[in-house]
């Protein structure tokens, strides 16, 4: 029963699944140190995810998703520092998690109208754009004196579970590393669900026939707009995770580098599979901390060269090419096994085919 | 006998992942003025852009006096000796009559364009009016003018008619058939209209189903009205 | 009177490097439908090239020719291995191309560090203007500005390759179609833009602290002018960059650099949404 059940899953849910299973095994033989970068990794994973998200299945490629990270992560630390004007006593991380998702969700959505309606701006110039944005709030942040500056903000509390800033605070390695596992999780099923529902099936046909669906009567625009919303609002829960873990919020987060790294990790991972992005994001990291003092700042020239090659030999990315590769295996053992006629069938060429 | 001047051996072709066409075969002598009809959307200005190099080639042979092009870049097809008039003229609307003849043969000299001018003179009245000024009987005519300047030894016309008021397609027409007397040109005429089949063509071949169903010498097309109703009738 | 003067000068010549930089962008982009995000890290090549042979002992005029001949060649290079392979799908030329602008900037890091170096004035002079002191240096720079891009307008414009450049901006299949060797001119295109940020990047080396980053505070507002300004024309970064240039210019002087580029920024926005084309925008034929 569960051999059958699990022959006929989809290849990529098969990974997910028994990615979860290990990462929920994990606290059990690994040290409390790989634990805590693990979860800060999760959080890069889930804003991977919504790049995949937006790029691979929306076909908007934003050069700028980092934006939203950013803005997540400042939303989180104003709030539970208390510094959101009119409202310093509020310092709930409930609350603080809802402006981190609601922030960049609105940043997106004004963009958005101003991009997509009308003629709206073809794919390329819509990266362009976003890639200005990253560079402008990016600047704008460094010199704005009231979230810190350069500096950015310190000392931004962990998670605490009570409504509003008291109750138990989730710093330890193994509490904290299921938490963060959990908005993962949470995260991705969200963005994996929507992507299956009928909206999301709309929404690829938006990304790879714009014009026809559009004559259908779609109204493209609006699609694309709350595409991008909700793929801003995951990087700005992401951002939130990260921030509550790390402590401390800086420009770097929401800018340039941030969103090229994100890139890097999508495209080597998989901009195609929401699984093979998070993977992306989180072997990278792991790599980087692991070789990243062997290679020094040859890293950086060695993920940019293999960026470009994958780009340009492997557009589904290195970990989606794996998963692709394993389910071409399971369809051929599955056909191999149970209908040896259809592939008889198979073999012949049009013309011999026509020719019966 | 002459070798052929363009043999295409087995050819498919089409957009995306479909094929138009299908094992399409067929070859054009020397001097001959080649006739291709057939319903809309048969096919017709997809073989002449595979032709140009315009579509990849799945498979099957092009070759051009020699010269195997399967899957050559077009400007190397249009080097091999290929002037092509497309479908919907395409002539720069921004430039004018003589830079557009220019297009066709950027080494033209102030002769090679009065030659170009005479076929047409209506193109030598309006010499500094933009391509995008002229009507579309004048630009069908800068279009073929802007192919012959490159002195090719094989001519392809999408369905130079269309849209065109009569007295200007018989004016083609006749530059048509002075064009391949005088200088031997071989010329391939996609067409729908018939006057002008039968005033240019020594042969018509009919597509169908991807491929060339039937050939026949143009004399034989008007006592045979059953082959019309065949290829193109709806 | 005199700061007016001051004022005019500086706007203007910022207006003119952008549109060196903007002019090579839109060649690009207009016969080959490449959107160069290295253009940024073409000018940072063009303004280290300077600073190697002031390092080798060199004059700054050498640095200058040097620049230009250098950066383009390394793109015709780069057109070779890399864009060629990627040219027909857009989407991957802008990841291609970005990803080149990181690895230039890394391979700067690894051999030049990462910090900041400066480049002496090669004219430490002053003019007067309307009685206020100009550096010559600087009109220097508009002047060759000026001249480079009429030489390459002269080009595009006068000659008969530049016809058939052209030609194939506006029709690539046609022009192939009728004999035009798209390949080469793809070559020589996208070698001249590169030259052209190249030579841009060198004449504004001894203005700014050149350090691996400084692309992409150049590329941002150089993009704008061309989204303003209007696709698929050569002209249309003339009026993108003035525009660009100098609003971004007056707000710098009069608020701050920061509030310049978000001012600019807002402002391209608002035009492309209003005039989605760009302000010369023609349409351009789908292939
Ligand atoms: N650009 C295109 N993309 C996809 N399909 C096309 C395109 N152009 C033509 N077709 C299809 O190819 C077939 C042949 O078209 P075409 O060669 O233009 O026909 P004809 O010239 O004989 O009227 C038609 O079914 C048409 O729908
Ligand atoms: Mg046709």
């Amino acid at each position: 029963m569960i051999r059958t059940a699990l022959s006929h899953m989809k290849t990529e849910s098969l990974v997910a699944g028994i990615l979860l299973v290990v990462l929920l095994l994990l606290p059990l033989g690994a040290s409390s140190w790989l634990l805590s970068d693990l979860s800060i990794y999760f959080s890069y994973a889930l804003f991977a995810a919504s790049l995949a998200f937006v790029w691979g299945h929306c076909g908007l490629l934003c050069l700028g998703q980092a934006v939203f990270f950013g803005l997540g992560a400042y939303a989180m630390s104003l709030v539970t520092l208390g510094m959101v004007p009119g409202v310093e006593g509020m310092v709930s991380t409930w609350l603080g998690f809802a402006a981190a998702i609601a922030v960049p969700a609105l940043a997106a959505q004004l963009l958005g109208r101003f991009l997509f309606h009308a003629q709206g701006l073809q794919g390329a110039f819509f990266g362009i754009v976003t890639l200005a944005v990253a560079f402008i709030v990016e600047r704008l942040f460094i010199n704005w004196d009231f979230v810190g500056g350069l500096n950015g903000l310190m000392n931004v509390p962990p998670i605490v579970l009570g409504l509003n800033g008291d109750g138990y605070e989730l710093w330890e390695a193994v509490p904290l590393y299921y938490a963060a596992l959990f908005v993962l999780v949470l995260g991705f099923s969200v963005l994996a669900a929507l992507m299956r529902s009928r909206w999301g099936l709309a929404l690829k046909a938006v990304a790879s026939h714009e014009m026809r669906t559009k004559s259908l009567g779609y109204d493209t625009a609006h699609y694309k707009t709350t595409a991008f919303s909700i793929g801003a609002a995951i990087a700005g829960l992401a951002g939130a995770l990260f921030v509550v873990q790390f402590g401390f919020v800086s420009p770097s987060l929401i800018g340039f580098g941030l969103s090229a790294e994100v890139l890097i990790w999508v495209a080597l991972g998989g901009r195609g599979m929401l699984v093979a992005a998070c993977a992306g994001a989180i072997l990278v990291r792991v790599l980087e901390s692991n070789l990243s003092s062997v290679f020094g700042d040859t890293w950086l020239l060695l993920l940019g060269g293999l960026f470009i090659v994958s780009v340009m030999f492997l557009p589904r990315g290195l970990v989606g090419e794996a998963i692709h590769g394993l389910d071409r295996w399971r369809a051929k053992r599955r056909k191999g096994g149970s209908t040896p006629r259809g592939k008889a069938v198979e073999r012949l060429s049009p013309s011999e085919y026509t020719a019966r | 006998m002459d070798k052929p001047v363009l043999e295409l051996d087995g050819i498919s072709a089409g957009y995306g992942t479909g094929l138009v066409l299908q094992d399409l075969s067929l070859t054009v002598d020397r001097g001959e003025v080649l006739g291709i009809m057939g319903r809309n959307g048969v096919g017709k200005s997809t073989l002449l852009k595979t032709l140009m190099g315009l579509l990849k080639v799945r498979s099957g042979r092009l070759t051009f006096s020699g010269h195997d092009l399967t899957n050559a870049p077009s400007y190397r097809v249009a080097a091999a000796g290929v002037g092509y008039v497309p479908q919907g003229r395409e002539v720069f609307p921004d430039f004018t009559i003589r830079q557009n003849l220019i297009m066709g043969n950027l080494k033209a000299r102030n002769d090679d364009i009065d030659a170009a001018m005479d076929l047409f003179p209506v193109l030598r009245e309006r010499a500094r009016a933009t391509g995008g000024s002229l009507s579309g009987g004048q630009q069908q005519q800068l279009a073929i003018a802007r192919a012959l300047i490159g002195r090719p030894a094989l001519l392809v016309l999408d369905e130079p008619s269309e849209g065109i008021q009569p007295s200007i397609v018989r004016e083609i027409g006749t530059t048509l058939k002075q064009v391949s007397a005088e200088k031997g040109m071989t010329i391939m005429l996609v067409e729908q209209n018939m006057d002008m089949i039968t005033q240019c063509c020594d042969r018509v071949v009919f597509l169908e189903g991807g491929r060339i169903a039937t050939s026949v010498p143009a004399a034989q097309l008007l006592e045979s009205p059953a082959l019309l109703n065949k290829y193109m009738a709806f | 009177m005199s700061s007016v003067a001051t004022i005019v000068l500086d706007a203007s010549n910022y207006a003119l490097i952008l549109l060196l930089i903007a002019l090579g962008l839109a060649i690009i982009f207009g016969l080959m439908n490449v959107i160069n995000l290295a253009h940024g890290e073409f000018l940072m090549l063009g303004a280290y090239t300077v600073l190697s042979i002031q390092m080798a002992g060199g004059p700054f005029w050498l640095g200058l020719i040097a620049a230009p001949l250098a950066v383009g060649l390394f793109g015709l290079v780069i057109e070779e291995v890399v864009i060629r392979r990627v040219y027909h799908r857009v989407l991957d030329t802008i990841l291609a191309t970005w990803g080149l602008s990181l690895l230039l900037k890394q391979s700067i890091v690894l051999v030049f560090g990462p910090g900041s170096h400066s480049i002496e004035d090669p004219i430490s002079a002053s003019v007067m203007i309307f009685g206020a002191p100009y550096p010559a240096y600087r009109l220097f720079i508009m002047a060759i500005s000026l001249l480079v891009v009429t030489a390459t307008f002269l080009f595009f414009f006068k000659t008969r390759i530049g016809l058939a450049a052209r030609g194939v901006i506006a029709n690539r299949n046609m022009a192939a179609c009728l004999g035009i060797n798209t390949r080469n001119l793809d070559r020589m295109t996208f070698s001249l833009g590169a030259a052209l940020a190249g030579l841009a990047g060198a004449v504004i080396a001894p203005l700014i602290s050149l350090d691996p980053h400084l692309g992409l505070g150049y590329l941002v507002p150089a993009f704008l002018a061309i989204l303003v300004g209007g696709l698929g024309s050569i002209m249309a970064p003339v009026v993108g960059a003035a525009g660009v240039g100098v609003t971004e210019n007056l707000a710098a002087t009069f608020l701050s650099p920061v509030y310049a580029q978000l001012i600019v920024f807002i402002t391209a926005v608002l035009v492309i949404r209003l005039a989605p084309g760009g302000l010369l925008g023609k349409k351009r034929r789908q292939t």
